[in-house]
């Protein structure tokens, strides 16, 4: 009983948490000076860590399976590796480009698991004989955590490739309307899809210079945070493979989610192959990773509502 | 033939120098590489040799590879190459020959080329697609029904299509198989033409002699008051490997993030090759044994393709010796677990395992798996005579809720329509019986032998015999197709490593140092600016200042 009042509060906590944190980005990105806001929403982020952390211990305990046997326990599971991701960068020290996607992609994450739409799921479910087995830890933990990096990898060259239309847009809006070219202050913004944050950047000086760097630490953040996922992917489909071996006798089934899961790595294959071509190198892996979020959605979301094949136990009924 | 040429690096005369070529060699392109504006020079020297150009492949590729890129694309040099075999095909004499000759090396290179095989991965992604939207193995009827010629879906498919394209078993189908032999042909023919020659350069390590080559490093700085050794005992403490010579200094890091992108290829290899191996030489069975009842291993096996041979442990005997299932105190069944025991020719045990679901049992190359059950027969008592085993027929199966039920007549069996006790199962836990006219009459246990009188007759459940429904497999390519997966697996983690290089040259009393690096270019200037701030500054005769500082 105590277990579940305890996952009951880290759940509305982590939330609460991290709207604020949402709501703090979007008030300092009107207000540039207030650095301090920064830093109360770098702790917010650490402390939605820590809840979402504890929310998947409890659970582990409560139930006493790994929490990661069906769509919920995997959608708490994906918030955290979003989390996680968004944490890396800063212990390394860089300037964290990634959390104006990693933060809003775990409050959406996290909201919609914890949202009406699946609180039927929110029980802990017993777990049917196929999942009692060692291998559930490694290949779910490792697919969450290729897809969360992948997804982020795919949102940054969305970003990239919205600004790079907007400048040939707006060059080519330049030579039909003769506008003055002196050097002025410009506004870049570009609209993370998935959360509507406007992130507006004032740069002033030669416009072109401030937006080709933004583009190549862009595109150089993606290809590494892209590179993680792949590699996060492929060991997900393998243990799954190996583990299908262990328990049915045949490595692979051509069930609808491996098949998507398959494709998805032959996607970001591609967008790797892509990048070794110098010409090619912005646009076009960015046009890739972008088909790739499309992607993931299918391969994480869409295959399970059709709920058939070998991973039935993800599916859920949208009503 | 192709045109060789050779990039020297500044050791020698910077300007490219073309190797004039034999008389029967056309020269009639300018290879594109020479026209760019390259950042840096290619750091290796590479010869070329003045052979019979009917030598191996690898001279198709020795002019251009750039150690900046990961698989340096050999378009430019392939498109030639091609281009210029076909004058040669006006030679009378021996045209023919020559063509037959040439033909594997100009096939590699078409087979070589990254559009060619990116094309090729989204055509399977795309095939893939296509069959998870398109049901898979169903009778032509179904197909007539969905995609009906009358209303074709998107306005041209019909299940003309699908049937004549194979879409209906698509992971078999010619096309899709083709596709992926193709693009394991890539494959081969990159591995073999790009990275392997890739090694070999990215081996050989140069100095760069001159400042301007330094400076025209991605990364390069100047260190005003430093000495080359100090740096190469920072950078050996950083991970590197330093080489000096003189006044000038290379080092390297990570070399094995070159490497292992070759590595990803041939594991990829490995992986088709053993699924191959499976899908033409193994056998593959699933059987439902009632328990008490045995079955022998070569009757149930099937062979799945024509490499398949059977072995001599197929004339094995198993005997389920018991079959039984674990429930949770919900109800739910656990775990479902079955005793076997396998015999020889000769009548003699050999092994004996419990298995369950993720636990099968491994004998003489074949797999024994749990995979499924069912509920064969019940045993009761009549009104104390018997025992009667009544056969459980299925009459709900839902992938894991299954519903069993069975029928006692009571009444006449001659009659129109016979009564009788119903009895239904969801598992072998409880068995939920109906009277004569289908009302609710109790739930029994078989293992409580509690007796229940059902319209004067009395019955009582003596056992539930389940039946385990059991895979068995014999596999040769699994070994093959494991150790391509570890590869796969330990090959992607390493390609992930960064190769850096740094070069450095002691001009007078100031150090050049540039570097490049091929993933983590973001990090890289950070990096190396905290390893340069850690490179001492010589003072010179003034006293013992700290040395801390880096001169612009």
């Amino acid at each position: 009983m105590i277990f579940s009042t305890l996952e009951h509060i880290l759940t509305h906590i982590s939330f609460s948490i991290i709207s604020i944190v949402i709501t703090i980005f979007l008030i300092s990105l009107s207000v540039d000076e207030i650095v301090g806001l920064y830093d109360s929403s770098e702790k917010g982020m650490i402390a939605t860590f820590f809840c979402i952390t504890g929310l998947l211990v409890t659970r582990w305990i409560y139930s006493g399976h790994f929490p990661l046997s069906d769509l919920y326990e995997s959608l708490i599971f994906l918030s955290w590796s979003f989390s996680v991701i968004h944490m890396v960068p800063y212990f390394k020290k860089h300037k964290n480009y990634l959390s104006t996607i990693t933060a809003p992609s775990t409050i959406f994450t996290q909201g919609f698991a914890t949202s009406g739409l699946l609180t039927e799921m929110h029980q802990s479910e017993i777990v049917v004989p196929a999942l009692q087995s060692q291998w559930l830890m490694m290949h779910v933990s490792m697919m969450i955590l290729g897809y969360a990096a992948l997804l982020c990898g795919s949102l940054l060259s969305v970003a990239l490739l919205v600004i790079t239309l907007r400048k040939a847009i707006r060059v080519f809006s330049k030579k039909n309307n003769f506008l003055n070219e002196s050097f002025s202050f410009v506004e870049i913004q570009y609209m993370n899809e998935r959360s509507n944050v406007l992130l507006t950047t004032s740069f002033c000086s030669s416009r072109n210079y401030y937006r080709a760097q933004l583009i190549q630490q862009l595109d150089q953040w993606s290809y590494r945070i892209i590179s993680l996922g792949f590699l996060f992917l492929t060991i997900g489909i393998l243990s799954g493979a190996v583990w299908a071996n262990e328990a049915w006798g045949s490595y692979w089934n051509w069930d609808p989610k491996e098949t998507w899961a398959f494709i998805t790595w032959t996607l970001f294959a591609i967008y790797l192959h892509t990048r070794t071509n110098k010409n090619w190198e912005s646009l076009n892996c960015a046009i890739v990773a972008s088909i790739g979020f499309l992607i993931i959605w299918i391969c994480y979301f869409g295959v399970n509502l059709l709920g058939i094949g070998l991973h039935s136990y993800g599916s859920f009924n949208l009503h | 033939m192709e045109s060789l040429n050779t990039f020297t690096n500044p050791l020698n005369p910077p300007s490219p120098r073309r190797i004039p070529l034999k008389p029967f060699q056309i020269h009639h392109h300018h290879p594109k590489t020479t026209q760019r504006n390259l950042p840096s020079p290619i750091s290796c020297k590479l010869k070329s040799s003045q052979k019979d150009t009917t030598k191996s492949s690898t001279k198709l590729i020795s002019q251009k590879i750039l150690l900046s890129e990961n698989m340096p694309p050999p378009l430019a040099e392939e498109e030639d190459g091609v281009e210029a075999e076909k004058p040669l095909e006006n030679d009378k004499n021996g045209a023919m020959g020559m063509w037959l000759k040439r033909l594997p090396r100009r096939v590699l290179s078409v087979l070589s080329n990254l559009p060619l095989a990116i094309g090729e991965m989204a055509t399977v992604a795309a095939l893939m697609a296509l069959g998870t939207i398109i049901d898979q193995g169903e009778a032509p009827d179904f197909y007539f029904q969905r995609y009906p010629e009358d209303n074709p879906a998107l306005g041209f498919f019909t299940w003309r299509w699908v049937l004549t394209l194979g879409f209906d078993h698509m992971y078999s189908s010619p096309i899709f198989l083709g596709t992926l032999v193709l693009l394991g042909t890539s494959l081969m023919a990159c591995t073999y033409t790009t990275q392997i020659p890739l090694v070999k350069v990215a081996r050989r390590w140069n100095f760069l002699q001159s400042s301007e080559a330094i400076r025209k490093q991605e990364f390069s700085e100047r260190l005003s008051r430093a000495s080359v050794q100090d740096l190469g005992i920072i950078l050996m403490g950083s991970g590197y490997e330093v080489f000096l010579k003189g006044p000038s200094l290379y080092a390297f890091k990570g070399l094995a993030g070159r490497f292992a992108p070759i590595g990803v290829h041939l594991a990829m290899l490995l992986i088709m090759a053993g699924g191959t191996l499976s899908a033409t030489g193994s056998f593959k069975g699933s059987v439902t044994v009632p328990q008490g009842l045995n079955f022998v291993i070569g009757d149930v096996l099937g062979p799945t393709g024509f490499l398949s041979n059977p072995s001599e442990e197929f004339n094995t005997e198993v005997h389920v010796n018991r079959f039984y299932m674990d429930y949770y105190d919900s109800g739910e069944v656990s775990q479902f677990h079955t005793d076997l025991s396998l015999f020889d020719l000769g009548g003699k045990e050999v092994m004996r395992k419990t298995i369950s679901v993720n636990d099968p049992l491994r004998y003489g190359g074949f797999t024994i798996y749990q995979t499924d059950w069912s509920f064969s027969a019940l045993q009761v008592l009549k009104d104390s005579e018997g025992p009667f085993n009544l056969p459980m027929a299925p009459l709900q199966i839902n992938g894991d809720k299954k519903l069993f039920g069975t029928f006692l007549p009571v009444s006449d069996t001659d009659a129109s329509s016979v009564k009788g006790i119903s009895m239904l199962a969801r598992d072998l836990q409880s068995i939920v019986l109906y009277d004569q006219d289908g009302k609710f009459a109790g739930v029994r246990r078989p293992n409580s032998k509690l007796p229940i009188d059902i319209g004067g007759t009395k019955i009582v459940i003596v056992d539930a015999i389940g039946s385990t429904g059991l895979n068995l497999k014999t596999d040769p390519g699994v070994p093959i197709v494991y150790a391509g997966f570890g590869a796969l697996m330990l090959t992607t983690c390493i390609s992930y490593l960064s190769h850096t290089q740094v070069w450095a040259l002691q001009d007078g009393t100031a150090v050049v140092v540039g570097g490049k690096t091929n993933r983590a270019k973001g990090e890289f200037p950070e990096e190396m600016n905290r390893l340069l701030n850690r490179v001492p500054e010589i003072v010179g005769q003034s006293a013992s200042e700290h040395s801390e500082d880096r001169g612009g």
